[in-house]
């Protein structure tokens, strides 16, 4: 079932028709694999990253009790599952205290520049690693933009201006393209 | 195994990474949602509880108690009972964000939850009624200890009240100022983060 399925039935539904457990069913059915990478964009540790999964489910369960329909179903479901993740980062002083900009990434000298990952584990391990040294927006501009999706939709979840969204994305390329090259090689 | 992803398009790596299933049911999440919800009530309703817990037995003191002085200062105690619960309500029950909240409203969110600790802390004398609290203490303890001044050996009637009320002074006072201190260091913290996540 595709989110447009979602977002389609999202808007035509009446107030009160469809029930929390059957949006939130169905939420959970489109975009499931979406909130699991997400989780893995904010908590590396995998127990940690289970309860912050199932931290991110109850939020949203509860909250298509309230789901008004004036945005669509997925950037209501991003927006939720990243305020549920930024805040779990935030309690993490520790965690917190490190995290820097997508601007201070641009910049800084790193060895990791250039080098082909030689599995796709470790191509994985260093696109977590850079997103999780990420301060919470920069983080979601990030997340949103691996998965795929346009400005617009970055600023409706996020709430910045397309400028500011595409000045970043312009800038996620940037550090994305030292850290895992260019011209398209494959593994062997 | 030859991976089938180019290993230099972080789209398709993040996308078709290997997924861990969540296995919970809609029942399971609904329990568990509805299960979260009443816990953090209850925490908010025992500090309400306590203060109504107070309130009743400061006033059921009042209805028997005889002098006056005593009397208006176990009525000060009742009042600063309800005090405490109608505080607690409005200070510490937990505000709501709404869900969808984009990020920068959530930081500024949870900064102003500890604001609101912090300044709770801060004016606790007025705050928490212990302004009255004290007072109506005094009200209760002194006449008694003035005419104890006459038969010293009743005075030691009064040493278990002093000890504990010295003991709770030596304690609540560094402990509230370690709290504020932590949570002052906390909201600066979170000032520079949003300053910097806003440039």
């Amino acid at each position: 079932m595709g989110s447009d399925y979602l977002d389609l039935r999202a808007e035509t539904i009446s107030g009160g028709d469809v029930s929390q457990d059957s949006l939130y069913q169905e939420a959970a059915d489109a975009y499931g694999s979406s909130l699991d990478r997400l989780a893995r964009a904010y908590e590396f540790d995998p127990e940690a990253r289970r309860d912050l999964l199932q931290d991110i489910h109850l939020h949203l369960w509860r909250s298509f009790a309230n789901f008004d329909r004036r945005c669509s179903v997925r950037t209501w479901v991003y927006r939720i599952a990243h305020n549920v993740a930024t805040g779990h980062v935030m309690r993490q002083r520790r965690i917190r205290s490190r995290l820097v900009s997508i601007e201070s990434i641009e910049g800084m000298p790193g060895s990791d520049r250039g080098e082909l990952a030689v599995s796709q584990n470790e191509a994985l391990e260093r696109l977590s690693m850079l997103i999780q040294r990420l301060k919470p927006l920069d983080r979601q501009i990030i997340v949103s933009y691996l998965e795929g999706m346009d400005a617009s939709s970055i600023g409706e979840i996020t709430g910045l201006s397309p400028a500011n969204i595409a000045m970043k994305v312009h800038r996620i390329k940037n550090v994305l393209r030292r850290w895992f090259g260019e011209g398209g090689l494959h593994a062997e | 195994m030859p991976s089938e992803f180019p290993m230099n398009d972080p789209q398709n790596i993040w996308q078709n990474q290997p997924k861990e299933p969540f296995k919970m049911s809609l029942n399971e999440i609904r329990g568990k949602a509805q299960q979260r919800q009443r816990k953090a009530r209850l925490a908010a309703l025992q500090s309400i509880a306590l203060g109504l817990l107070v309130c009743i037995f400061f006033a059921w003191i009042f209805a028997r108690a005889n002098d006056v002085l005593p009397r208006v200062g176990v009525g000060l105690l009742s009042l600063a009972g309800l005090n405490i619960a109608y505080q607690a309500y409005r200070w510490i029950w937990p505000g709501s964000l709404a869900p969808d909240a984009t990020v920068s409203t959530s930081l500024e969110f949870y900064r102003s939850e500890l604001e609101r600790s912090r300044d709770y802390g801060l004016h606790i004398w007025r705050r928490a009624g212990l302004t009255f609290c004290f007072l109506g203490l005094a009200m209760v303890v002194l006449p008694g200890l003035i005419k104890s001044l006459d038969t010293p050996r009743l005075m030691l009637n009064f040493v278990p009240v002093l000890v504990l009320l010295g003991i709770w002074l030596a304690i609540f006072f560094p402990m509230r100022k370690r709290r504020l201190r932590k949570l002052q260091q906390e909201i600066d913290e979170l000032r520079v983060f949003e300053r910097e996540s806003r440039s």
